[in-house]
This record gives structure tokens, C-alpha cells and sequence, in this order.
């Protein structure tokens, strides 16, 4: 999501689970105007931290353009571009546009499948969708390490890849977004 | 026209996404706009779309120019259209106005924000008086509050209809909630539903003579005497009046036998489903109406559903302090059934807010 601001509503129920979340919170916020909006000046310098570093980027348009506000973003060895590939998106809904979209990103270390519908997917979508990821990544050359699915289809959906499944829980529909 | 959706297919995305993909599966020729959260994506899509379908943008130094220009486009007969929200709304109903008043068939798609000012960037429904009644003119325009992903899609195709036939300019009225979430939706080019877009024509710069081939195309936003404004603003109250039932639609549920009625629009309207059928199952009657044009209100409607359910009260809510209240009470004046409020300005209104106030008032 945009996390400047659409992941406030979450940012204390995720640090209940041991994860420090760099933005900032809506008590952080308030009364911050229009600045209330900005990146978190943690952000610029994440990659200083230590342990397992997750950015989420790539919301809108300018996709991995965000990756220059990081500083250090290319000395740092233990970095990897993972593209989050969504088969039911309008700009991944094909292999032409995967193939488009994934070159666009600049460098991409590997692909994480995770075709669904919101409250709507089927074990059905999820297949039909990363089976043109999985055609799209061997074109690219590139992994697919996983796929993500909602930890609610766990009985229905047989994954007949060879790759793994991480079984997900969704936050964000608590969020208002 | 060139097929930009093909075979129809679920897509999962924001609702700005699905307003660009609208536009473009429209058939929109051309976007003027400036940057405003939370529309932004809107012409962020649009500018990443357009030239792989010979499409037009042009980012101009301020609203007020992003409307004028658009007046602009549609003259020269072009489906031209911009997008904005809060303040660049405000800036906007100058060019609007001049929409209205040389009938400019232009489509608008306005995200609300907070306000007043520059408010806040995420959510708000306060814009409801600015785009019903913006400007200093009469409210002759055309406006869609749509409440899912899904009708921003139809109703955008809807919209450049709308304004191309009838010559008002249109408003798809959505907000920032709509404009960020990612849901499912539909897409589909406007042929395969069955739906002929209705095609856009200069009027301006037309061939011929005048008095001998044609008319003149006499679009006019300043008279000379006040008896020649009355006269024209006469005749344009009346072909609105006369076009308002082919345009108004609302929705209706569970109001025959209603206790009280929820009164919603747009995004909250989702929240007064929920609300409705949690109370039923609770044992409490209680009914669903949604103008889905604001401008023109489905009044007569609304009368009938509060006439057949002889609900006592109904509950207007919504993320503002009254602005769709005062819109209601003016379309249904006189009627006597006792009116509730739940008014949040610049929050959302979720399930439990609604439940919680019908408790609180039968």
C-alpha cells in the first residue's frame, strides 16, 4: 500500500507481532498538516538497521523508482528485488504485460506469485493466474519463490508447482482501504 | 474505436485505476488535469496508458486551467474529461460554470478529501454541495456518487453518455476510500454489454454557412440584459427538468415494511447494507435507500418509499455535517416522517456507527 499514511490504521496492531514498522503512526501524525504525509526520515535510512529488512514498495505508478529515496540502496550485498506479481492486476493480467511490467521495475531478483481477488479468489484464480507468472519468470529468467494465498483457501487449494506456498493473513481490510 | 479491454475480465485494483481504465474503455479522447491527492493515480495511469492507445494528456499550471481546458477539448469535439478533489474542486467550478451554461459536455470524476482548504489528503463526503451546486449557476449538471470499484467503471461510461446526449456536464462523484482501496471489478469494452457510446462531435469551427447550411452554434456564457439570461436559464431548467426521470437512479432495499429507513450515498452506502441486514437478523426493521444521482435526486422515490414502508424515522448519515442532509430535506420538503442524523465529517462511517445510532433512536 502507500504506507505514508494507508498503513497507520495497522502500524500498532503489527508491532504487536514483534515487527518494527518504520512510519508513522496516527498519534505520530496528528497535528503534523500536510508534513504528516511525508516519508518517515526513518525510511531514507532503513537499511542501517539490523536483522531481516522488508521494503514495501512499488504502490502507484512509479513502482521501484522509490528504491532512490534509500540511501545506500546500491552498496548493499544482502539486497534483493523481489517483483510481487499479481495476475488479476490490470498491468499483470497478461504475459505480454508481466514481461512489460517486470522490466520496467530495473532489477528484479526474483518473483513472488500472488494472483488473487481480494475477498473473491478461488483456488481456480490463484492457478490460471500463476501459471502465466511461472511462463513469465522462465522468459525472464528469474525464480519464483513462493506463492502467497490467503491462509482461508489452505484446505481447498493443491499446489501443483514446484515451488513453495506461504499461506497469508490479510490486515489491510481492517484498514478502511 | 479501438478494443482496449477485449474479453471481458475480473480485474483486482484501486478504484483510480479503474476510473483511468474507464475513460479509456469510454473511448475518452483526452485528460487536462493537475496533480491532487488523492485523485493523482487517476492521471498517473492515464499518462502511462494514453500513447499506447493514441491517447491525449496535458498537465496544465493549475486547476483552473485543467477546467477551462477541458471546456476547451469537448468544443472541439473531443471526449475530454479531468480529474480532481478538495481545493482543486473549488477552483474548478469556474470553468464548470461555464459548462453549464454553454452546455459543455464534459466529465469530471472528483475524489473527495477533507476540508474545509486543503483539509486532509484521505477521505471525506464534503464535497456534495460544491459538485450538486458549485458555482453561482442553477445545479444544470449531471452527478453520479457511485459506492463500488465496479460503478466507478459503469458509471464513467455511463457519465460520457450522459454528457454527450443531454449536453450537461457530468461529475462522478467518488472519494478517497474509493480512490485507494483495491477491490474486484468487471471490466469490459461498452460494445460487448450492449452499450453504443454515444459519439462526440465539434461545436465549434463547423463547415458551411450560416443561414444557408447550417445554424449558428451559439455557445454563450455572458448576455447583455437580464431578460436574455431569464429567457435562456428558463429554457435550460426546463430541458433539465424534462431529461431528469430518463437520468435519475437510486436503490432500494427491504423498505416495504421498514421501521426506519437508512439514508446513505456513495462509500457509506456499503456500510448501511451491512447495517440494514445485521439489524433485520436482530429483529429490527429496518430499510435501504441510496440516491445514486445526486443531481437529479430521485425524489419522487424517495417519497414513494417513505409513503409505502410508514417507517417513523429515518437516519441520514454521512462523513460530513449535513451537506447531503440539507440536499435531502430540500427534495422531499413537507414530508413529516422524523429525521435522525449521524453526521462524521472527513471519517469513514463503518457498520457498527449505524447500528449502534438505530439502537440509540427507535
Amino acid at each position: 500500500m502507500e504506507p505514508f499514511y494507508t498503513l497507520r490504521p495497522i502500524k500498532n496492531q503489527l508491532e504487536k507481532l514483534n515487527l518494527n514498522v518504520i512510519g508513522y503512526s496516527r498519534e505520530d501524525s496528528f497535528g503534523l498538516g500536510e508534513t504528516g504525509a511525508m516519508m518517515n526520515p526513518r525510511a531514507r535510512w532503513a537499511l542501517r538497521n539490523e536483522g531481516d529488512i522488508i521494503l514495501d514498495i512499488g504502490y502507484g505508478v512509479f513502482g521501484a523508482q522509490t528504491l532512490n529515496l534509500i540511501e545506500d540502496i546500491d552498496q548493499t550485498p544482502e539486497l534483493k528485488v523481489i517483483a510481487v506479481v499479481n495476475a488479476s492486476r490490470p498491468m499483470t493480467n497478461s504475459l505480454d504485460r508481466i514481461l512489460e511490467y517486470v522490466k520496467g521495475l530495473g532489477r528484479v531478483d526474483a518473483i513472488v506469485a500472488n494472483t488473487h481477488m481480494g475477498d473473491e479468489t478461488t483456488p481456480e484464480i490463484i492457478t490460471a493466474g500463476n501459471t502465466i507468472i511461472v511462463e513469465a519468470a522462465r522468459i525472464l529468467q528469474l525464480p519464483v519463490i513462493y506463492a502467497a494465498i490467503v491462509e482461508e483457501l489452505k484446505d481447498q487449494y493443491v499446489n501443483n508447482f514446484d515451488f513453495p506456498v506461504k499461506y497469508i493473513k490479510r490486515y489491510m481490510p481492517s484498514a478502511m482501504w | 474505436m479501438q478494443k482496449v479491454i477485449g474479453e471481458s475480465k475480473k480485474s483486482f485494483m484501486t478504484g483510480n485505476e479503474a476510473a483511468a481504465w474507464a475513460c479509456l474503455a469510454a473511448g475518452a479522447d483526452i485528460m487536462f488535469g493537475y496533480p491532487i491527492t488523492p485523485q493523482n493515480e487517476i492521471m498517473h495511469y492515464w499518462t502511462r496508458m494514453a500513447p499506447k492507445y493514441g491517447k491525449g494528456f496535458l498537465q496544465t499550471e493549475d486547476e483552473l486551467s485543467a477546467g477551462f481546458t477541458v471546456c476547451g477539448g469537448v468544443q472541439s469535439g473531443k471526449k475530454a474529461f479531468t480529474a480532481t478533489a478538495g481545493p482543486g474542486n473549488v477552483l474548478m467550478q469556474e470553468p464548470f460554470g461555464m459548462a453549464e451554461a454553454m452546455r459543455l459536455p464534459l466529465l469530471a470524476i472528483i475524489q473527495q478529501r477533507g476540508g474545509p482548504s486543503s483539509g486532509t489528503v484521505v477521505y471525506s463526503q464534503q464535497e456534495v454541495a460544491l459538485t450538486t451546486y458549485g458555482g453561482n449557476g442553477e445545479g444544470h449538471r449531471i452527478v453520479y456518487s457511485t459506492s463500488t470499484h465496479q460503478e466507478i467503471f459503469d458509471y464513467i461510461i455511463k457519465g460520457f453518455n450522459s454528457a454527450w446526449k443531454y449536453r450537461f456536464p457530468v461529475f462522478i462523484l467518488g472519494d478517497g476510500y474509493q480512490a485507494k482501496m483495491r477491490e474486484p471489478l468487471e471490466m469490459y469494452d461498452p460494445e460487448s454489454r450492449g452499450i453504443e457510446m454515444v459519439k462526440s462531435y465539434p461545436l465549434i469551427g463547423l463547415g458551411g454557412k450560416i443561414g444557408q447550411d447550417r445554424g449558428p452554434s451559439h455557445l454563450c456564457n455572458i448576455y447583455s440584459l437580464e431578460e436574455e439570461l431569464y429567457e435562456v436559464i428558463t429554457k435550460v431548467q426546463a430541458e433539465y427538468e424534462a431529461i431528469m426521470p430518463q437520468i435519475t437512479e437510486y436503490e432500494e432495499k427491504q423498505c416495504d415494511d421498514a421501521d426506519i429507513i437508512l439514508l446513505t450515498h456513495g462509500v457509506v452506502s456499503r456500510a448501511a447494507d451491512d447495517a440494514m441486514k445485521a439489524l433485520r437478523a436482530q429483529g429490527i426493521k429496518a430499510g435501504y435507500f441510496r440516491p445514486i444521482t445526486l443531481r437529479p435526486f430521485p425524489q419522487k422515490e424517495l417519497r414513494a418509499a417513505i409513503a409505502k414502508s410508514g417507517a417513523k424515522k429515518m437516519l441520514i448519515a454521512e462523513s460530513a455535517i449535513g451537506q447531503f442532509d440539507r440536499l435531502v430535506k430540500q427534495e422531499i420538503y413537507g414530508e413529516t416522517i422524523k429525521i435522525e442524523n449521524l453526521f462524521m465529517p472527513g471519517v469513514g462511517i463503518i457498520e457498527s456507527d449505524l447500528i449502534d445510532k438505530v439502537k440509540s433512536v427507535l
